[in-house]
């Protein structure tokens, strides 16, 4: 449980500062710091259990499915980092105290760091890969907003956003090898892949597995060539850079070496590509540090540099050097983070990190100076230093390597080239800074010593550098131990931290180190010239965010080019999908298109109306431009089609086909009279050529279709409806009872789309200004005054007739040919008519109409209809009937149905005279209006 | 024989439609579509075979034709309807708005 | 009897006619379509929980017996899909009475009526009342996408009715087809017939299915049929593309539903069962690189809305438990967040003034913090970073292919997850970070404006916390769709 609350504190944890610093900037650091403290307590417990020997487990189940369970260990290398985090953690936030300036905002600072330092633990103390990539990625996510804690600097925002971009990308990497990892061994937890390594060296997925890994580690912990996050990170604040970016973030990658080494290493690929990566980071690191001028910066390429040391360590791959690893671990995470710390400070003093400006600080602080510059001789491994101690041990190990054979002795030459330019940066950081004469016009001056608890957390530092430095037995030994232990995940070899192992080789190559690193800084000058000859400035930084610019670039050109805006195309992948739909089986299938049933002789009169049809719809497109007559030809087509409904025994289509045509007709017209008369001739004679083979296509395959299933035999569920229709739906025409009985919410729902395109026109043609066209045509009864008289007493004697035959084919629509759809458009073709020959004016001094009401009632009524049924406990639309017997009429039925009818009766009526009404408005409008002008 | 002439016929509807519908213009398009519903209503009217002399009336003894069919042209007719209605105003609308009937609402740029 | 099972539909319907009586009270319309919306919530959760212990509620309208009259059918995955509607109409309604409802005419109309299409369409049994209730939904999102007006609007609205009303035809087209060759309409009798029909049929069949797969593709925004969405969702008055967000699931769900159910992907479906994965991925890396490409915030979350379609599609193309029930985890999430974002990013340019949501240098936000949390929790469960919903959906995803053959969908659905990563941390700097002035030159968001779209976000966190349950739901209702036989037996066998 304890386990839990060490990661949990710190995250939950992470809410307070914010909350605290109210009531002050120390109460939002002491919140912290209590925060840290509190962690350390119940990690405590467990240190002390693993410290005598028995690694500690925890498990809770979360997600079984996912493989996400909470699995948490800690054994040696776990309790190393956890007291690596929560330590330097605790440091850094007294330090963060006195560094972050009045202005900055240190509740959002603390609480970033405590959901970092959480998330880093979190890391450290999983058992389970998918459950650590989670921590992982945490880290990468809080490193984003620390980075970018003064997100007005540019640099910042830029050098988070690279961090996260390289980092996360890392961890998606991470997160697939983790997944094949967890795929081989059939676990994700860490300790039965541990066990596994046999079986995953062996497995075919061994290598992508091996990379994919890599790549994650590689990035979190800057190896080139990932180098370049780095030092564009040093934008945070110096407590960050002090804590993510020295001491413990970007030592997740070598953690994660370190965790897994039992489990990976052991292979040719893993020697080279560890070994290999490590070597190349250390050397080039090392020599870039040498030429920083800004202070962090030197430190950031150090920090690199040192980081490859541990992977090539791991790379070496022998027992020894993993041991050598995990020490230099610990000693680096000491001595760089009080560096980066004493950076700070002369940061914080003097105003600016150039070290061609801060020059002889020695006498302004001396404090401070001795600080540093004690650190800085542990970084370049001067003996009684702790960097000393596992220096040497890197070097024996490279000694003790004949895997190259022949060239063995590159490894120690490099690791030897690598240690002169450790003491050359070492070197130029303690001389430039505080000796090299006077400092040159500083921001601040004269710089003085930071206040006294800024530089405790350095002064501890320097402490434990020198402690392990000078009795390595009595203090570091039973961690690195442990640690090394948990790393082998087997017994140690033996190796000792004496500091004088007599004059061995590897002494000799620390002395080289030493004396050729200070020859090579006494040099520097002509160094630093020849350095900018031959290296002209590579800026990794400019680059990717040149390479960035241009995916994006990239990105929205091919986006364009692909979505164009162009309605012509999308229609056309539309349609061609649809081709490629229906032609690939008819064709490809191997099915014979036409099936066994013969077909029927076909009468001259049949003939005449499918060819008027197709010439009709031919001239439709031929005369597209000449737009008037293009709706005459369509409305052929329409009449031809209601013939044939006609003449396949359909005469409700018939009915129904013909009064929408009408209607439709009347609306082209309206509406061609705000369009142009004539179309442009625009489209390219390919493109037409293109659009009629498209064309063709699909009208060929509807053909085939319509082919295929003609001549195919053909069962159906049809004559259940005509044997219930009389008693089930009390009505002889079946498809009327269909549509109000059967499928009556197939009805429903279609005066529900009905009433919805007449809300929506309606609101289309709210306060819609159109220009009236030059030319004018179809609307013309619409414009002006005249009013045909014949037409017009013609149509008010008319009306009355046209709404008798509505209500007779309303009545009728049952048993016979007819029904609430068909009798609405009667009525509102009738009242259409009226509304032409007398105009608004006259028509609307007559009915105050308001068609919303007309509308809503519709539907309601067919709802409530239908929710009637559930009065007597039957579903929705449960229709029922009976007979009745009136005085004048005789027989009568009355079916809820009826009622149901009813409601799509109004719905039309509603619907039609909405639209035209306002569309008639509408030219009204513009006519006023232009008469106006 | 007759079979295939209503097969040819909704090949050329078709056809018409679908090249109308790929036109620049709004209402080349909106006549398109037109032309497309009435072929898609025949098909459908069509998978009840074409039966001749016999409207689905119940009662009768003699077979009828397939009422279903039927029944669901009816209702695409209507939706088909409401449906051509909004995309005629949606035109009017347009060429208020962009100032043009092209259908990107822009004057095609050569 | 179980009549709850059509309050969905009745609901909106009801609701939304009677705001048509009350146009002149927006008051009032306001409160009953905010109260019909609220409503929903315990009618889905109960059904829900109906549905939850894997019985089938069969709804048999007019009391007819299918397949001959027209069932409603609730399994999980309906359930699921209604519950996801109604918490996300509420939310995205509580936006709009901030003001956005006033920009045009009868928006709640149209809200409710939305609704009543989304419902019926997660909800009948029956392929040609589907294709009733898919014309109700995209009737009505054509009045939405056009409320408010403007150019832009309009441009993309003309696109999307031309383009919606081929579909429509095309629907009708393998209907009738499927009609013709089987002979009915109820999908669970489909299922029956399409199985036995003789293999002269084959070829109608599979013509019928491809194309209904065309259709539905277009409503779910498949490539190559996804080409209307950025522009529309980029363009719609706020809580308008919000509430699209689920629109395209809708086609997510009519696919998933014909091709576990009628075309089986090993039976009659089997060209679908091929063409299916390779084009969700297509289709992800398309959105992938548009995110990566947009330069507007809304526009960037309509890729991301391309991206999550990819996304469910790979899952279901797989075709197995694993990757069903990773899409069905994957959907919820999807869809309350990029709802969420879409939301936010209105509220985000609300306060730039004339920057809008462009990735230009604007003027400091009114309320950095608070919407710059809500942007981070949005952009971290959108791109799919742990821990969060998101990362656990694609984690499922992943885990559901088997290594030997994941190459293509693990490095496609990793790349999309970086591309997201840099588009969106490259937003977030330009909006909130790389500000220019110090003072906001809008005044602050009230509460009641930034509560939805604060609680969209937070789902994912609940997603996150509530993780196990879902999934098991989600795996019991893959488990469900993979044996269609309890459907069709459920279906066929109800006897009024």
């Amino acid at each position: 449980m304890n386990l839990l609350f060490v990661i949990l504190l710190p995250l939950l944890g992470a809410l307070l500062p914010p909350l605290a610093i109210r009531f002050g900037r120390s109460a939002s650091a002491w919140t912290a710091a209590a925060i840290t403290l509190a962690a350390l307590l119940f990690a405590l417990e467990p240190l002390t259990t693993v410290f005598a020997g028995t690694p500690l487990e925890a498990h809770w189940a979360w997600l079984p499915q996912a493989g996400l369970d909470i699995h948490l260990r800690m054994d040696g290398l776990a309790a190393l980092f956890v007291l690596l985090i929560l330590g330097i953690g605790l440091l850094v936030i007294l330090y963060a105290r006195y560094y972050l300036a009045e202005r900055d905002p240190m509740g959002r600072f603390y609480g970033l760091l405590l959901l970092f330092m959480g998330a880093m633990l979190g890391i450290a103390l999983s058992d389970h890969l998918l459950q650590l990539l989670v921590f992982w990625e945490l880290t990468s996510l809080s490193s984003f907003l620390l980075i970018s804690y003064w997100h007005h600097r540019s640099d910042a925002r830029r050098g988070a956003r690279m961090a996260l971009a390289i980092t996360g990308a890392g961890g998606l990497a991470l997160l697939a090898g983790f997944l094949l990892l967890g795929h081989i061994v059939g676990s994700y937890r860490i300790v039965d892949v541990l066990d596994a390594g046999d079986l995953i060296r062996a497995h075919p997925l061994y290598l992508p597995t091996l990379l994919l890994i890599l790549l994650g580690a590689f990035t979190k912990s800057a190896q080139f060539p990932f180098h370049f996050w780095l030092p564009h990170a040093m934008a945070a604040p110096t407590p960050v850079s002090a804590y993510l970016h020295s001491a413990t973030m970007v030592k997740a990658g070598v953690f994660l070496l370190a965790r897994l080494y039992p489990a990976l290493s052991g292979t040719d690929p893993w020697f080279f590509l560890v070994g290999g990566i490590g070597l190349a980071t250390l050397l080039f690191a090392a020599y870039t540090a040498l030429f920083q001028h800004d202070l962090k910066g030197l430190l950031a390429y150090s920090t690199i540099s040192h980081l490859g040391l541990i992977t090539l360590l791991f790379g070496i791959d022998t027992p020894l050097a993993a041991v050598a690893g995990v020490f230099h671990i610990i000693n680096h995470a000491t001595f760089k983070a009080s560096l980066f710390m004493a950076a700070g400070i002369i940061d914080h003093e003097t105003g600016t990190r150039d070290m061609r400006l801060i020059n002889g600080l020695w006498k302004y602080m001396p404090h401070t100076a001795t600080l540093a510059m004690v650190a800085a001789s542990a970084m370049a491994g001067v003996p009684l230093l702790n960097g000393f101690l596992s220096k040497e041990m890197f070097f024996a190990e490279t000694l003790h390597l004949s895997a190259l054979g022949a060239l063995s002795w590159i490894l120690p030459a490099a690791a030897t080239l690598a240690g002169v330019f450790a003491v050359a940066y070492s070197a130029r950081f303690i001389h430039d800074v505080f000796f090299n004469g006077e400092p040159i016009d500083l921001p601040k001056y004269p710089p003085h010593e930071p206040p006294r608890y800024m530089k405790i957390p350095v002064e501890i530092l320097v402490t434990l550098c020198l402690l392990v430095g000078i009795l390595p037995a009595f203090t570091v030994a039973p961690l690195l131990d442990l640690a090394a232990g948990a790393v082998l995940h087997g017994p140690v070899p033996a190796y000792s931290l004496a500091i004088w192992h007599g004059f061995t080789l590897p002494f000799a190559m620390s002395l080289v180190a030493l004396t050729g690193g200070i020859a090579l800084y006494s040099q520097r000058h002509r160094l630093f010239a020849l350095h900018d000859r031959v290296f002209p400035e590579v800026d990794a930084r400019a680059l990717f965010w040149i390479a960035i610019e241009r995916v994006m670039d990239a990105a929205h050109a091919m986006t364009r080019a692909l979505e164009n805006g162009s309605q012509q195309r999308y229609a056309a992948l539309l349609l061609l999908a649809a081709l490629a739909a229906i032609a690939l089986p008819l064709l490809g299938g191997g099915v014979p298109l036409g099936g066994p049933v013969p077909a029927a002789p076909i009468d001259a009169l049949t003939l005449l109306g499918a060819l008027v049809m197709m010439a009709a719809a031919i001239l439709t497109v031929v005369w597209q431009r000449r737009r008037l007559v293009a709706v005459v030809a369509l409305s052929v087509v329409g009449l031809v089609v209601s013939l044939a409904f006609v003449r396949w025994s359909a005469p409700d289509l018939a009915l129904t086909q013909l009064s929408v045509e009408v209607v439709t007709i009347v609306l082209l017209l309206l509406a061609l009279y705000f369009l142009p008369q004539q179309g442009p001739a625009e489209s390219s004679p390919l493109r037409r050529g293109r659009d009629l083979l498209l064309a063709a296509g699909v009208g060929g395959g509807v053909g085939l279709l319509a082919w295929g299933m003609f001549t195919r035999p053909y069962a159906t569920i049809a004559n259940y409806y005509v044997e219930n229709s009389l008693s089930g739906g009390g009505g002889a025409n079946v498809v009327n009872v269909i549509l109000v009985d059967f499928r009556g919410f197939d009805t429903l729902g279609e005066i529900t789309v009905l009433a919805i395109a007449a809300i929506g026109i309606y609101a289309l043609l709210n306060n819609l200004r159109l220009d009236m066209p030059a030319t004018d045509a179809g609307g013309r009864p619409w414009s002006g005054e005249r009013y045909p008289l014949v037409l017009a007493q013609l149509t008010r004697f008319l009306l009355p007739l046209a709404l008798l035959v509505s209500v007779y084919l309303f009545l009728r629509g049952h048993n016979a040919p007819g029904g609430g759809f068909i009798a609405g458009l009667v009525t509102a073709v009738a009242l259409i008519l009226q509304y032409m020959a007398s105009g608004i004016d006259w028509t609307q001094q007559r009915w105050r109409l308001q068609y919303h009401p007309i509308i809503a009632a519709g539907v309601l009524i067919a709802a409530a209809t239908g929710a009637g049924s559930w009065l007597f406990d039957r579903p929705f639309l449960t229709s029922a009937f009976g007979h009745f017997h009136l005085p004048l009429a005789g027989e009568f039925e009355l079916a809820t149905a009826m009622l149901f009818d009813l409601g799509v009766y109004l719905t039309v009526v509603g619907v039609v005279m909405l639209i035209l009404a306002n569309l008639g408005k509408l030219t009204q409008r513009c006519a006023a209006c232009k008469e106006g002008e | 024989m007759m079979e295939a002439v209503a097969a040819l016929t909704l090949a050329v509807l078709v056809t018409c439609g679908v090249y109308l519908v790929l036109r620049a213009r709004t209402f080349p398009v909106v006549l398109g579509l037109s032309l497309l519903s009435y072929a898609v209503n025949l098909f459908l009217f069509f998978t009840g075979r074409l039966v001749t002399g016999a409207p689905p009336l119940a009662g009768g003894s003699a077979p009828v034709a397939d009422p279903i069919p039927q029944a669901l042209v009816l209702t695409a007719i209507v939706i088909g309807f409401g449906m051509t209605a909004f995309v005629v105003i949606l035109a009017l609308r347009a060429r208020g708005e962009l100032g043009s009937d092209h259908v990107d609402g822009r004057e095609e740029e050569r | 009897m179980n009549h709850w099972i059509i309050a969905p539909l009745v609901l909106p319907l009801v609701a939304g006619m009677l705001s048509l009586l009350l146009v002149a009270r927006p008051g009032l319309q306001r409160a009953l379509s905010v109260g019909a919306t609220a409503g929903l919530l315990p009618v889905t959760l109960l059904l829900l929980c109906f549905a939850g212990n894997g019985e089938f509620g069969v709804y048999p309208l007019g009391n007819w017996p299918a397949p001959f009259g027209i069932v409603l059918v609730l399994d999980r995955l309906t359930a699921l899909m209604l519950l996801l509607t109604a918490v996300l109409a509420l939310l995205v309604l509580l936006h709009a009475v901030n003001g956005d409802d006033r920009r045009g005419r009868d928006f709640h109309v149209l809200f409710q009526l939305q609704l009543l299409g989304i419902n019926g369409a997660f909800l009948t049994g029956d392929l040609f009342n589907l294709f009733v209730f898919f014309e109700i939904l995209l009737i009505a999102s054509y009045g939405l996408a056009l409320h408010g007006g403007g150019a832009e609007r309009t441009r993309a609205s003309l696109h999307y009715v031309v383009l919606n009303l081929i579909g429509s035809a095309l629907f009708l087209i393998a209907v009738g087809t499927l009609y013709a060759a089987a002979g009915t309409l109820n999908m669970a009798d489909l299922a029956v017939k399409v199985a036995a029909a003789p293999p002269e049929n084959a070829g109608l069949l599979r013509a019928a299915a491809l194309l209904l797969l065309a259709v539905f593709g277009l409503k779910a925004a498949l490539l190559p049929l996804h080409l209307w969405l950025p522009a529309l969702y980029g363009h719609a008055t706020a809580p308008v593309a919000a509430l699209f967000a689920i629109m395209t699931k809708v086609g997510v769900y009519a696919i998933l539903r014909s091709y576990t159910l009628i075309f089986p992907a090993d039976g009659a479906g089997s060209d679908v069962g091929q063409w299916l994965l390779p084009l969700a991925l297509l289709t992800l890396a398309a959105g992938a690189v548009g995110v990566l490409g947009s330069q507007r915030l809304r526009v960037l979350v309509a890729y991301l809305v391309v991206v999550s379609v990819g996304t469910l599609l790979a899952g279901i193309g797989l075709f197995n438990s694993g990757g069903i029930g990773a899409a069905l985890y994957y959907l919820p999430h999807t869809t309350l967040v990029s709802a969420g974002l879409f939301l936010l990013a209105d509220l985000i340019a609300r306060q730039r003034g004339s920057h809008g949501d462009d990735f230009v240098l604007g003027p400091p936000l009114a309320q950095p913090t608070r919407l710059g949390v809500l942007f981070f929790l949005g952009a971290v469960a959108a791109a799919g970073l742990p821990p969060l919903s998101g990362f656990l959906g694609k984690l499922l995803l992943l885990q559901a292919v088997a290594p030997a053959q994941a190459g293509w969908l693990w490095s496609i659905v990793l790349i999309g997850s970086l591309a997201g990563l840099i588009a969106l941390s490259r937003a977030g700097s330009r909006i909130f970070w790389k500000t220019a002035g110090d003072r906001a030159v809008a005044g602050q968001a009230p509460l009641t404006h930034l509560a939805p779209a604060a609680v969209l976000l937070a789902m994912s966190i609940a997603m996150t916390v509530f993780a196990a349950p879902l999934i098991r739901y989600t795996e019991a209702t893959a488990a469900q769709l993979l044996a269609p036989q309890q459907y069709i037996n459920a279906v066929l066998g109800a006897q009024p």
